[in-house]
């Protein structure tokens, strides 16, 4: 399989149709919200109850999923049971590199995440997004150096947001 | 982004309120124009200009791939 970048249109598309619910998180949660850094793969974090993961596996499998990096010719097979024994998953597939992330402490559960999201217009749709400040908490729990070079930046760009709405309401 | 909301915006990244977020930014060598372009735009269109920098990056990744071939 070769992909060369992942279609964000078509991804949030096919987990969109699918009545999936997710909540769009990592970088490029923060790229769509104003960030100038870049990242290739598209992060999800997914509700983990019996009916999403059936929503979840069933969107993707037309895909191609296969564990990203894992030896070429590993049995994998994406459906409800794989989801319901895994927690976190980082998937190369037709449409690009997507990470499904099923528990991240940082963030707390699923519901806690969807509640600390922003619902953005992307490419004719809604779409729940975590906030800056969620980002900026799951990179500095992360802990690793791109994680911490990134956090300057989305502080600012929270810090930058914030002030403007605050403009705006005065205007 | 009306006219007002950039120019106030421009204004708090070429001068940062010390002590701020913003002004740490800077000083750690964030280029904060870059996002106050991105902030102007909507957030599809952020996303596309995010594809065609990587799709950039990607042809130069090939290009460079043929030559060392």
């Amino acid at each position: 399989m070769t992909v060369l970048a992942t279609n964000y249109q078509a991804a949030l598309k096919v987990l969109s149709d699918a009545e999936v619910h997710f909540v769009i998180i990592g970088m490029y949660a923060a790229a769509v919200q104003g960030s100038a850094q870049m990242t290739a793969d598209l992060d999800i974090y997914y509700e983990r109850t019996p009916q999403n993961l059936k929503r979840l596996a069933k969107a993707l499998a037309p895909y191609h999923p296969v564990l990203r990096g894992a030896p070429k010719g590993l049995p994998f097979v994406l459906d409800e049971t794989t989801l319901s024994r895994g927690m976190n998953f980082t998937l190369e597939t037709d449409l690009g590199d997507i990470d499904l992330i099923g528990d991240l402490s940082a963030l707390g559960q699923f519901h806690e995440v969807a509640a600390d999201s922003v619902c953005l217009p992307l490419f004719g749709g809604s779409y729940r997004v975590a906030s800056l400040d969620a980002v900026i908490r799951s990179k500095r729990a992360a802990g690793r150096p791109k994680d911490l070079n990134s956090l300057p930046e989305l502080e600012a760009l929270r810090d930058l947001n914030n002030l403007r709405a605050k403009v705006k309401k005065k205007l | 982004m009306t006219v007002e909301e950039q120019e106030f915006l421009y204004e708090l990244v070429q001068n940062p309120p010390p002590g701020s977020k913003i002004e740490a930014a800077k000083n750690y060598g964030v280029d904060l124009t870059l996002n106050l372009r991105r902030l102007a735009l909507t957030p599809t269109e952020r996303s596309l200009e995010m594809e065609r920098a990587l799709e950039l990056v990607y042809e130069m990744r090939r290009t460079w791939a043929q030559i060392n071939k």
